[in-house]
């Protein structure tokens, strides 16, 4: 006897309405659709208030030396927030560390100066660069430009793995361009 | 090819794929959350997508699973079931390529994907394969087929 592709579709259709059934009165159910992953701006950032900016780097980081404050050490965040370009290069400014999500090739073609590259879509080997950040440091993640979502999802992946004050530069590398901010090779 | 036609060597082929897709099936519907997040781990669907099949996979492998168990269609049971196998095979395969270290997402936790992982996939495509062709009546629960 062959194979009936009627019956298949149809042990595939009864199972698919089954799933939806029993997905709709499990407690413990998922939406249809998965949720878009909301950015939470960094007050700051999204007022454009460079005044508040500075007002909030100040609290964040020991203006002489760039490093964390001792209240700060506390602070995490509940996930990974956007920054714009400007909040991004006061960080910049901070020494705080950025890192490219971006393939290994665009990074090797420029780069922000001083940026880690941990391509989203790469191996696991960065792992090993991982290793050397720690979990209290700040960091900054980034892609292409507007419309990337690598750096929201590395940002989501890293605040997963522990790291828990993630800023996801909004604008990236074509803002840093525009910009005329260091860059390296 | 008589040895693989045997009755009793598909019937056992049979049971075990049978278990394993039902094992598969029950324990992602425990988990749908955690599934979904396995799925995503491969970076393949969009995050659209993600639930919808978070939520119908893992049915289907256990609908199909059961079917095969009680010797109910057989054949095309055993066809979804070397449909999904060749999927996951294959998303494994090309998650191994880009170098991702992730969770099999196949049995709940604690399944890294690698070359055991494509071993056991192969194993299981090559039986599901016999049943497709040969097809199992041995001890089944209804006549028709």
């Amino acid at each position: 006897m062959r194979v009936s592709l009627i019956r298949i579709f149809w042990i595939i259709l009864v199972s698919i309405l089954i799933s939806f059934v029993y997905n709709h009165f499990n407690p413990n159910g998922l939406n249809l659709i998965r949720e878009e992953r909301v950015l939470i701006w960094e007050d700051s950032s999204a007022l454009d208030n460079s005044e508040k900016d500075s007002l909030l780097i100040e609290k964040n980081f020991s203006s002489n030396t760039g490093e964390l404050t001792h209240n700060e050490m506390n602070q995490s965040f509940d996930q990974p927030k956007a920054i714009k370009i400007d909040f991004a290069y006061k960080l910049f400014k901070q020494n705080v560390k950025f890192i490219d999500a971006r393939s290994v090739e665009e990074f090797a073609e420029g780069h922000i100066k001083g940026a880690v590259s941990i391509p989203f879509y790469g191996s696991e080997e960065y792992q090993s660069v991982l290793n050397q950040i720690s979990k209290d440091e700040y960091l900054v993640t980034y892609c292409d430009g507007d419309d990337c979502d690598l750096s929201i999802l590395l940002g989501d992946e890293l605040f997963q793995k522990g790291y828990k004050r993630v800023y996801v530069f909004y604008g990236g590398w074509q803002d840093w361009l525009k910009n005329n901010y260091p860059v390296e090779k | 090819m008589k040895l693989l036609s045997n009755k009793y060597l598909l019937f056992l082929i049979r049971i075990i794929l049978g278990f394993i897709f039902i094992y598969a099936g029950a324990e992602k519907i425990s988990n749908p959350e955690s599934f979904a997040l396995s799925i995503s781990n491969y970076k393949l669907i969009p995050a659209a997508a993600l639930n919808i099949c978070a939520i119908t996979l893992p049915w289907i492998e256990l609908v199909a699973g059961l079917l095969l168990l009680l010797g109910i269609l057989v054949k095309e049971n055993s066809s979804i079931i070397l449909f999904f196998l060749s999927l996951f095979t294959i998303a494994i395969i090309i998650s191994l390529f880009r170098g991702l270290n992730i969770e099999c997402g196949c049995f709940g936790k604690g399944n890294q994907i690698g070359l055991l992982k494509l071993g056991e996939n192969s194993l299981m495509i090559i039986g599901s394969l016999l049943l497709v062709f040969f097809g199992s009546d041995f001890f089944k629960l209804t006549d028709k087929n």
